[in-house]
């Protein structure tokens, strides 16, 4: 990640812009306990408060970094009931990364906060037929599968 | 545009950043070895 993804101009800019970044030894106490971490290098996305929404788990090149970023704040949003801020950063990862490790989440969440803040159930229908059709071997295209039936 | 990321050390600092400025955290475990 230091020689490859963190110099990468474009991760530089879109951290700047973004993201409070922090980083500690992996087994600095209490933080590497509290966070029960086993490996390096873990990404975890926290919201103000402290808490977790989102965790990676080994190397990411530049544009699956920012994709996965994207996706944590998105994710911060979502558990928290900001349904537009969620909105407008998993479309972005699609919009920006529809190839990327993240997008089928991504696409998940995004019917799921579409119905959320609808309560119409066509969102739901609509993520399931697009994870199927761009993402048909994903784990997300799988827990979508009840969807189609709506 | 800054060259390179401006890490925070600590993150009790970074969460406090995180509020006023209304962001979220990148809390990144590494190994320097």
């Amino acid at each position: 990640m230091a020689a490859v993804t963190y110099p990468d101009t474009k991760v530089i800019g879109f951290i700047s812009e973004n993201i409070i970044p922090v980083q500690v030894l992996f087994d600095v106490k209490p933080l590497s306990t509290d966070f029960n971490i086993k490996w390096t290098p873990t990404l975890i996305t926290l919201d103000s408060k402290g808490k977790e929404h989102h965790r990676t788990l080994g190397f990411l090149a530049p544009d699956e970094l920012i994709a996965s970023l994207l996706l944590g704040i998105g994710k911060s949003h979502f558990e928290t009931d900001r349904f537009d801020g969620a909105l407008e950063c998993l479309e972005r990862v699609l919009k920006e990364y529809p190839n990327s490790d993240s997008a089928p989440e991504a696409t998940y969440l995004l019917g799921v906060c579409r119905f959320k803040s609808t309560n119409d159930p066509k969102p739901l229908k609509a993520a399931y037929e697009k994870l199927k059709a761009q993402y048909p071997t994903s784990a997300w295209t799988k827990r979508a599968y009840p969807y189609r039936l709506l | 545009m800054d060259k390179e990321i401006k890490w925070e050390a600590d993150l009790d600092q970074g969460l406090a950043r995180a509020s006023s400025e209304r962001k979220t955290v990148l809390l990144y475990f590494y190994n320097p070895g």
